[in-house]
C-alpha cells in the first residue's frame, strides 16, 4: 500500500529550518547542536534499536481462530511492556508516508504519556521527558514486533528511530483521542502530553473504532494553546481534511522557539486543558503562573 | 516565506487539504509525488496561496495551477 500524507523531513533537512537557520549565519539549529548528554543517550537508544525493528519471523504460525482474543492478548503485551494506551486499526493509504509503501493489513498503536509534573519543571525537564517516552515507546515497539513475529507473523516496529507510518491519523482511528488546535492528538486522559510508537502487522487481529468526546468543538472556541504561543504559530482559522479539522501550524512562526533557540518548546501542549481531568491542581498552579507572566510570555524566560 | 496550501480535489468534487508548505517548489514536490500514484489517478491537485486567519471564511486567492488541470 503506497503512502499519501507528505512527512516534513526533520532537522537541517527540513528545507524550511535550514532556510531560517542560513538567515542567522549559522550552520545548524541550535536546538539540535545544544544536546545534552541525557538526550544524546535517549536519541542513540532509538537510532540503537532501528536495525531490530523487522527480523526473522518463525515458520511455525500460530493459528488465529479468535481474531478478538488475539487482539487483547497483543493489547496486554503491549501495555505489559509499558504502553498507556493500545489500539488496532486496518491500515489506510493516508496513514502512511508519501513515498513509501507498507504491504500489511493492520497497524497496532501504542502510546506512552509523559508525567506533566516533570514537564512543568521547565525547558530541560520537558525535553528530557519527551526523549524519555520517545525512547519508552522504541522500546516496547521493537518488542512487540518481535513478539508477533514470533507468532509466525511479519511485524515491522515504527518508531523515533525509523517510520513509515503517521501518528495522528492513526491514533485518530484506533480510537485514542481528537486532533486539536495545537496540532497534536488530544487523549481526554493524557491531553496531548503523550509519544507514539507502532507495529504494522498481517496478524489477524479486531479493528477499534475512532472515539470523539468534543475535541473538535471544544478548540474552536478555547483557543488557549493560541494565547500561549510565544510565536502565534498557531492560526485561528482551519482547513478541512476528509471531514476533520485541521489548524496547521506556520512554522515560520513556529521555529524561532522551537528550534532555533537551546531551549525546547512544549507551550501548546502544556497548555492544553484537556490534562486538567489528570493533573486538576497542577495544570490550574501552572496557568495562574502563566497568566500572571503574560500568556505569551514562554515559562523559561 | 511563501505559504501555500495543496490540496486534493476528490472525483466527486470534494476538496480536501494535503498540508501547508513553504515554496512553490515545495508544494508541486508533494503534487508529483501524489499524481504518480496510480490509485491517485481520479484525483486532481491545486496549490493555492494560504490566507491566514480567513481561511475558513473566505475563498483562498488562487495562485498559478499546478501543472496539467
Amino acid at each position: 500500500m503506497r503512502g499519501i500524507t507528505p512527512r516534513r523531513e526533520q532537522g537541517m533537512a527540513d528545507p524550511v529550518l535550514a532556510e531560517m537557520v542560513h538567515a542567522t549565519g549559522a550552520t545548524e539549529s541550535r536546538h539540535y547542536a545544544a544536546v545534552k548528554p541525557t538526550i544524546q543517550a535517549y536519541r542513540a537508544s532509538w537510532v540503537k534499536l532501528a536495525p531490530y525493528r523487522d527480523g526473522p519471523v518463525n515458520s511455525q504460525r500460530v493459528a488465529v481462530d479468535d481474531p478478538a482474543a488475539m487482539t487483547t492478548q497483543v493489547k496486554a503485551k503491549a501495555m505489559e511492556l509499558g504502553a498507556n494506551l493500545v489500539g488496532v486499526c486496518r491500515l489506510q493509504p493516508h496513514m502512511i508516508d508519501l513515498g513509501s509503501e507498507v504491504s500489511h493489513e493492520f497497524v497496532i498503536a501504542c502510546c506512552v504519556a509523559e508525567d506533566y509534573d516533570k514537564v512543568l519543571q521547565g525547558p530541560d525537564a520537558v525535553e528530557e521527558e519527551a526523549m524519555r517516552t520517545y525512547a519508552k515507546c522504541t522500546e516496547i515497539a521493537t518488542a512487540l514486533a518481535a513478539y508477533v513475529r514470533e507468532m509466525g507473523y511479519p511485524a515491522i516496529a515504527h518508531h523515533n528511530g525509523a517510520s513509515e507510518v503517521q501518528a495522528i491519523p492513526i491514533f485518530y482511528q484506533v480510537g485514542f483521542g481528537e486532533l486539536g488546535r495545537h496540532g497534536s492528538l488530544i487523549n481526554e486522559k493524557y491531553g496531548a502530553s503523550f509519544r507514539p510508537g507502532f507495529v504494522t502487522t498481517d496478524l489477524p487481529l479486531v479493528e477499534d473504532r475512532p472515539r470523539e468526546f468534543g475535541v473538535q468543538d471544544f478548540c474552536m472556541n478555547c483557543n488557549v494553546c493560541q494565547r500561549n504561543c510565544p510565536g502565534d504559530a498557531i492560526p485561528q482559522d482551519h482547513v478541512m481534511t476528509h471531514g476533520i479539522k485541521r489548524w496547521l501550524i506556520d512554522l515560520e512562526k513556529c521555529y524561532p522557539y522551537s528550534r532555533l533557540r537551546d531551549e525546547y518548546c512544549h507551550l501548546c501542549v502544556d497548555a492544553c486543558p484537556y490534562i486538567v481531568k489528570s493533573y486538576p491542581e497542577t495544570y490550574k498552579a501552572f496557568m495562574k503562573e502563566r497568566k500572571q507572566v503574560g500568556y505569551k510570555t514562554p515559562k523559561s524566560y | 516565506m511563501e505559504k501555500l496550501y495543496v490540496n486534493e480535489i476528490g472525483p466527486d468534487g470534494a476538496v480536501n487539504t494535503v498540508g501547508l508548505f513553504y515554496s512553490h517548489p515545495e508544494a508541486q514536490k508533494i503534487v508529483d509525488m501524489l499524481r504518480a500514484d496510480p490509485a491517485r489517478a481520479a484525483y486532481r491537485y491545486e496549490i493555492i496561496e494560504a490566507v491566514r486567519h480567513v481561511l475558513s471564511d473566505k475563498q483562498p486567492r488562487r495562485l498559478a495551477p499546478a501543472g496539467k488541470e
